[in-house]
């Protein structure tokens, strides 16, 4: 759980690299790629967020929730909606919105979902993403004239005379979304409040017993969690010109599980290295192979729980280690 | 000053009376133990008191307030801490995280989201004091798992007493010791100020009848025996019961 440490009085340099590194890549890899893989990079970018906001739930606070995609799709929704019914593309004005509506969603569920605990819990909230899918699927308001979900959405207006997003600067809007979320849920772990999350996921009645109200900080993880949950569905939904049921239901509240999983549960960089890697292998194996890419990458997430179980991105992390003691980056 | 009131306090699990209308009071700088025979409710009266479980009936006032009805973390404010039977420090955290997330729980920077654990100086300061009377210092980043039965359960009971509680429950802190380790516990609670108040639950006889100035003997749920340990010694219905002498 090396990632997970926080405090290590190792060099700082050996946490600062791959972070400054990482954000490095991300700014400039887009002068090298064409639209294509422009647009695949902003999307690794919003599931990243996606997967980040769900770590904080089930990673740090230790909840398993199976509902996370209503509060994606509640953000991709209020976008749409407001397009579709009021003609509004202004940023300012969708992407707020669809804060508030994914945050008042996540703070709904948790009132009904944190009476229960363990399986139940995950029951609850699936039921519940399940309830706003169905609704999503029979209310005629909530869809483009004949269709199940809402189509026609453009990239977002930012309200700047004489300029307007391509796909380009789009994903460095993306990008720009992404770091300051980093910067506040990074700040976030690292705070009272997310050291008692990790101590709440390790021993409630012990987190009672020292003076913590358990429920009121679960909660407060659900809804914060939701927020961040929202703003990577707004962005979605820019990305994708299109929302529909399956972005409030099970199928999409599955991706930032096994992404988190994948990458690392409760590690602060694991959910992103998770969606890399989903983006990635989802990306060519659909290519190669068009009919069985499910396949490879339920394949692939057999592997990674059998080999590398506490996730892709602790396994790096080690490595990462190794290199920079040996190379002398570092002082051992 | 009265610190501790229970009255008429009982706790029912289905068919059976765990605890059966258990009455007393604790006055300030007490040190109280609590006996009995296995699956006398000793522990659920503990549970009780720190609100763990709640009372099927009667009442329990700390510091003339009532308190029967607050959860856990609310008497946990009012100055209650308690060290469990089973020791339940936080294995996969860093010792240093422990001591942290203990200390912060009483003050209001527990809720704090913006700001780094580490940035709250009197807390990491008191942390750092802590750790350092403790010899815990150079182990301070590794896994609470690591370190030795005993010494765990010393940075348990020391956490208690790091909050400055007014009243110090503790639950059979002498559990799976070895026999220096459990003086050494005794040592750490008659070494306390005389000023803290402390019930102990405990088996270890030893350890009772060195550093409690009281004893209260529970059977089936009841209380059956209340005084200083000379006169629990003599008590002829205690010797039967629990001491299995005839």
């Amino acid at each position: 759980m090396v990632v997970a440490n926080r405090r290590t009085d190792k060099n700082s340099i050996m946490t600062t690299v791959p972070y400054l590194a990482g954000a490095l890549i991300l700014a400039i890899i887009p002068l090298f790629l064409s639209r294509y893989g422009q647009g695949l990079m902003t999307r690794f970018l919003i599931f990243a967020l996606f997967a980040m906001s769900y770590n904080v739930v089930f990673g740090y606070a230790g909840l398993l929730s199976l509902g996370h995609a209503a509060f994606f799709g509640a953000g991709g929704y209020a976008v749409a909606l407001l397009k579709l019914h009021y003609n509004v593309d202004l940023f300012w004005i969708t992407a707020p919105f669809g804060l508030l509506l994914a945050t008042f969603v996540a703070a709904l569920f948790g009132i009904v979902a944190l009476r229960v605990t363990g399986i139940y819990f995950l029951l609850v909230t699936f039921a519940l993403g399940q309830m706003l899918y169905s609704l999503a699927w029979n209310v005629k308001w909530l869809s483009s004239k004949g269709m199940q979900g809402i189509t026609g959405i453009n990239l977002p207006d930012l309200g700047i005379p004489g300029f307007s997003l391509d796909t380009t600067s789009f994903y460095y809007m993306v990008l720009i979304c992404f770091i300051i979320s980093c910067i506040l849920l990074y700040r976030l772990v690292r705070s009272p409040f997310g050291l008692a999350l990790v101590g709440i996921r390790e021993d409630e009645s012990r987190m009672e017993a020292v003076g913590y109200n358990v429920w009121l900080y679960k909660y407060t993880a659900l809804v914060i969690s939701g927020a961040f949950a929202g703003i990577a569905g707004v962005l979605f939904a820019y990305y994708n010109f299109f929302v529909s049921p399956n972005h409030l239901g099970i199928a999409t509240s599955f991706l930032p599980m096994v992404m988190a999983i994948m990458g690392g549960l409760g590690t602060f960089l694991g959910p992103v290295i998770g969606a890399a890697v989903f983006i990635f292998v989802e990306t060519f194996a659909s290519i190669f192979l068009p009919q069985r890419w499910p396949l490879i990458l339920g394949g692939l997430f057999v592997l990674t729980i059998m080999f590398a179980r506490e996730g892709i991105g602790v396994y790096l992390w080690k490595i990462w280690e190794k290199v920079s003691h040996r190379y002398g980056i570092v002082e051992g | 000053m009265e610190s501790l009131r229970v009255e008429g306090l009982s706790k029912q699990f289905g068919g059976v009376q765990a605890v059966n209308r258990v009455t007393f009071s604790v006055e300030v700088g007490d040190r109280v133990a609590i006996i009995g025979p296995n699956g006398a409710g000793k522990t659920t009266l503990l549970n009780l008191i720190n609100g763990q479980l709640a009372a099927t009936s009667g009442s329990i006032h700390f510091f003339g307030k009532d308190v029967t009805a607050l959860p856990t973390y609310k008497r946990a404010h009012l100055g209650q801490a308690r060290a469990f039977q089973i020791i339940s420090l936080f294995q996969k955290l860093t010792v240093m995280d422990n001591v942290l997330l203990t200390l912060h729980g009483t003050r209001s920077s527990r809720f704090k989201m913006f700001r780094p654990i580490e940035g709250f100086t009197d807390v990491h300061n008191k942390a750092v004091q802590t750790l350092r009377t403790l010899g815990l210092w150079e182990k301070r980043n590794e896994p609470v798992s690591t370190l030795a039965y005993g010494e765990q359960r010393r940075l348990e009971i020391d956490l208690g007493l790091a909050l400055e509680p007014k009243l110090l429950l503790l639950d059979e802190p002498s559990a799976g010791l070895t026999k220096e380790e459990g003086l050494e516990i005794i040592g750490v609670i008659k070494g306390l100020e005389s000023s803290n108040t402390v019930l102990i639950v405990d088996h270890d006889m030893e350890l009772v009848f060195e550093v409690a100035q009281r004893i209260i003997v529970l059977h089936y749920g009841e209380i059956i025996a209340d005084g200083t340990p000379d006169e629990i010694e003599s008590d002829k219905r205690v010797r039967e019961i629990y001491m299995g002498l005839d």
